[in-house]
């Protein structure tokens, strides 16, 4: 019976501490510890992907984003060697007015998102079978497409991280 | 239910734009953008939930992918822009022919 408010209180923890996590993510001084908050941020929002009855963007989640995405992010802080990190401005001069035109978006965005209705259909069912037949039958052409763009965002990361040429001699 | 997974999803993309408009450093930048993609990707999920339809599990799908792809690039770019002037502040690229 006490379903809902367990849900309830799951997702309040969520809120605040997605929250609390993608700030401390802008406002820590050490980039090594922005890439170390962005991985519990993000094993946060694959927990509420789990939530939302889809576990298998929740593995997704934690297969390409924790284990692709924030390893390149480390391997390009440590290739970069930033030594001189702890006594740079953080901020850039007109840090106010960006904050401000973002509030400004976010209150358009919630003038947006408050009374949102969807129809009220029984929720899909968890199935990983239907994704994959969906993914290989209705959206093949995407599929295909996504992988040549996969592929081609790799040579293109190769090319352009490479040593120049001209640097080389 | 699906205005609070909304009103979730708006916070925290509204949190890495502003962390895009003001942070310096370039891996931070990115960084935000990641966050922001994630924010995107919970309202798909969320409307693929309480909508009772499939698709926006698959596209989530795409957008992680695409995602991967963006940070490749991106951190790329950065990289060969800290190789080439030895700036990685995003206001103190002043230069466009190195």
């Amino acid at each position: 019976m006490n379903q809902t408010a367990v849900d309830q209180a799951f997702f309040i923890y969520f809120y605040l501490s997605l929250s609390i996590l993608s700030i401390a993510v802008i406002v820590s001084k050490n980039i090594i510890h922005s890439a170390f908050f962005l991985l519990i941020f993000l094993l946060h929002v694959a927990a509420v992907f789990l939530f939302l009855n889809s576990e298998f963007l929740m593995v997704i989640q934690i297969i390409v984003y924790v284990g692709g995405v924030l390893a390149l992010f480390v391997f390009a802080i440590m290739v970069m060697n930033i030594k001189e990190e702890l006594k740079h401005r953080r901020f850039v001069r007109f840090a106010g007015a960006g904050i401000l035109v973002s509030l400004l978006f976010f209150a358009v965005f919630y003038g947006f998102v408050k009374n949102v209705k969807v129809s009220s259909n029984p929720p899909p069912p968890n199935d990983v079978n239907l994704l994959g037949s969906l993914l290989y039958s209705y959206y093949l052409l995407p599929f295909e497409i996504l992988s040549v763009v996969l592929l081609i965002a790799l040579v293109a990361g190769i090319i352009i991280a490479r040593k120049s040429p001209r640097e080389e001699k | 239910m699906i205005n609070e997974y909304l009103l979730l999803s708006a916070t925290l993309f509204t949190i890495g734009f502003i962390g895009f408009l003001i942070r310096r450093d370039l891996i931070v930048m990115l960084m935000c953008l990641e966050i922001m993609f994630n924010a995107v990707n919970i309202s798909f999920a969320a409307f693929s939930y309480y909508g009772g339809n499939f698709i926006g599990q698959v596209f989530v799908l795409f957008s992680i992918a695409l995602a991967a792809s963006e940070a490749a690039v991106g951190l790329a770019i950065v990289l060969a822009l800290v190789r080439a002037t030895g700036v990685n502040h995003s206001d103190e690229i002043i230069r466009l022919r190195g």
